[in-house]
């Protein structure tokens, strides 16, 4: 019999890059995947290092978009970030905050051990109502368009693997331990209850 | 005439109801038996919530289908209706009882689960119920006998059962404990949720005797945390718990602080090398709740040993000390402590 089908969250901080990769390639894949942003704001690099772009997360990407042609065409065209708000749109129409997200998952992997820190704390404010546990993951990807790539590949990776597994709580520590040791990447994880 | 619409609509929910559970015996695909179930729950405990004694026997015979998944949907079933209908707990108790030797875990992970829920649910019933004092004696010892076996279960070979049984165990002590003056309240006010709201001259539930059941429950926790064998999940499960349980009942602070100071000096031999770090991270989380909580300025010392232990900066530690503010919040808890609920 096939294993039911598990919901999945990919969060990265702006949702954006990162966490919009994932999503888009763990869908094509044909897995129940949601991405999310934890931080406070949407960023988007801007003109210089310590000037990036802030945005909430009730800006639609389309608006984003179209603002930042208004801007600067050349730079945001060069830089790659329209063509990523280009694909976002084709995606969902606005980045979501996992903190204001009522659904529940059975998996949720962030992307940096900071959104991790984030998530958990977020966690830690919710209150438990059903007891349903949630597997939250982390596995670091660097925050530009080479990595996001990469990266979602190798998310899309462990998910299959979290989605095979016939028993997921009772497998998952041996599972990750594995899939470190193969991927050459440092996971942490936790269980938090919905 | 709108009587008799009412009624013409009871009938043929009545009839839908009969169709849809034949069409569940007949059903060839268990996600197909499932799907009809689901439609007669919908309609007998959501829509039309009288005919739920009618068929509540006919659904909960398909606790014995072959299917797990339809096992599962019935646990799902009996919790739903014992919430719709508390009275049903007497009868469906002892369902859930014999529903926890089920050879699948994922129902036996769903009935740890759906007896979480209604255990507070259970104590509101016994003490509250008109029923007669045998049944409600016979329908709280098996609640008793589900606790038992769920303690048991702890040592259980699967990790997942496991986990599940932390939060049961969770539940207990939360329930059988009181609330005290920095007793953090739950946003959603419950009824029952604990000890002091239990009647003190109940004759079926003994107060000494929750006591001592809480303590019992407690004391399996402790245990549970400091094993050597315990698995990275179900360590930060459990820690989970702990702080779960120091923050609404803070007369365990003491308790949940040592078993910290103990796990942080003895990590679980078993541990690859970063679950430890998952673990270390884990820990310094529930200090830092801890630390910010207001019932715990007498183990702030422990606390912050440990958080530099975990290394913690000062700023940090310094910026989740509890505000002076907390003291004004913590008059507000104990006017919505003494408010009717």
């Amino acid at each position: 019999m096939p294993n039911k089908k598990l919901s999945f969250a990919v969060v990265c901080s702006s949702n954006m890059n990162r966490s919009m990769e994932a999503h888009r390639f763990m869908s094509k894949k044909g897995f129940d995947v949601q991405s999310f942003g934890s931080g406070n704001q949407v960023k988007l690099p801007g003109q210089a290092a310590d000037k990036p772009n802030i945005f909430s997360f009730e800006w639609r990407y389309e608006d984003i978009l179209n603002e930042l042609k208004r801007k600067d065409l050349h730079l945001y065209t060069q830089n790659g970030v329209l063509n990523m708000l280009d694909r976002n749109r084709r995606i969902k129409a606005r980045p979501q905050r996992f903190q204001d997200c009522p659904e529940k998952f059975d998996v949720v992997i962030t992307l940096e051990e900071r959104v991790y820190d984030q998530v958990m704390e977020d966690f830690n404010n919710r209150e438990s109502e059903m007891m349903q546990p949630v597997h939250i993951i982390n596995c670091d990807i660097q925050d530009n368009h080479e990595e996001a790539t990469i990266g979602a590949f190798v998310i899309c990776e462990l998910a299959k693997q979290v989605q095979d597994s016939t028993d997921l709580d009772n497998e998952i520590d041996e599972l990750l331990q594995e899939f470190e040791e193969k991927s050459k990447r440092r996971m942490l994880h936790s269980v938090q209850f919905y | 005439a709108a009587d008799d619409a009412e009624k013409e609509e009871k009938i043929s929910t009545f009839d839908m109801v009969i169709n849809l559970l034949n069409q569940a015996s007949m059903a060839k695909k268990d996600s197909e038996k499932v799907e009809k179930l689901q439609q007669v729950q919908e309609l007998v405990i959501n829509k039309q919530p009288e005919l739920l004694d009618n068929f509540t026997d006919e659904v909960v015979a398909f606790q014995a289908d072959r299917s797990s998944d339809v096992r599962k949907f019935v646990v799902g079933f009996m919790e739903e209706a014992c919430k719709k209908e508390q009275e049903l707990l007497s009868k469906l108790l002892s369902n859930f009882y014999m529903l926890l030797v089920d050879d699948n875990v994922n129902v036996l992970k769903k009935v740890i689960q759906s007896s979480t829920q209604l255990y507070r649910l259970s104590i509101q019933w016994v003490s509250s119920s008109k029923a007669s004092k045998e049944l409600l004696e016979a329908s709280w010892k098996t609640v008793c006998d589900i606790q038992d076996t769920i303690f048991q279960m702890l040592d259980s070979e699967n990790d997942g059962v496991r986990t599940q049984s932390v939060k049961f165990v969770e539940k207990v002590v939360l329930t059988l404990s009181e609330r005290q003056r920095y007793s953090e309240i739950p946003k959603k006010v419950e009824s029952y949720s604990s000890l002091d709201q239990i009647p003190n001259n109940n004759p079926v539930l003994i107060k000494a005797d929750l006591v001592t059941l809480c303590q019992k429950a407690l004391q399996k926790m402790l245990e549970f945390v400091s094993s050597p064998a315990i698995s990275s999940v179900n360590l930060m499960a459990a820690m989970g718990t702990l702080t779960t349980i120091a923050k609404q009942r803070p007369q365990f602070m003491a308790s949940a602080v040592e078993a910290f100071e103990m796990l942080h000096a003895n990590l679980p031999p078993t541990l690859a090398k970063t679950q430890v770090t998952s673990v270390r991270k884990h820990l310094k989380m529930q200090l830092m709740n801890l630390l910010r909580h207001a019932g715990s300025t007498e183990f702030h010392l422990q606390i912050t040993n440990l958080l530099y232990d975990l290394g913690t900066n000062a700023t940090e530690i310094a910026r989740n000390m509890p505000k002076p503010s907390a003291v004004a919040k913590d008059k507000k808890s104990i006017a919505r402590k003494r408010s009717p609920l």
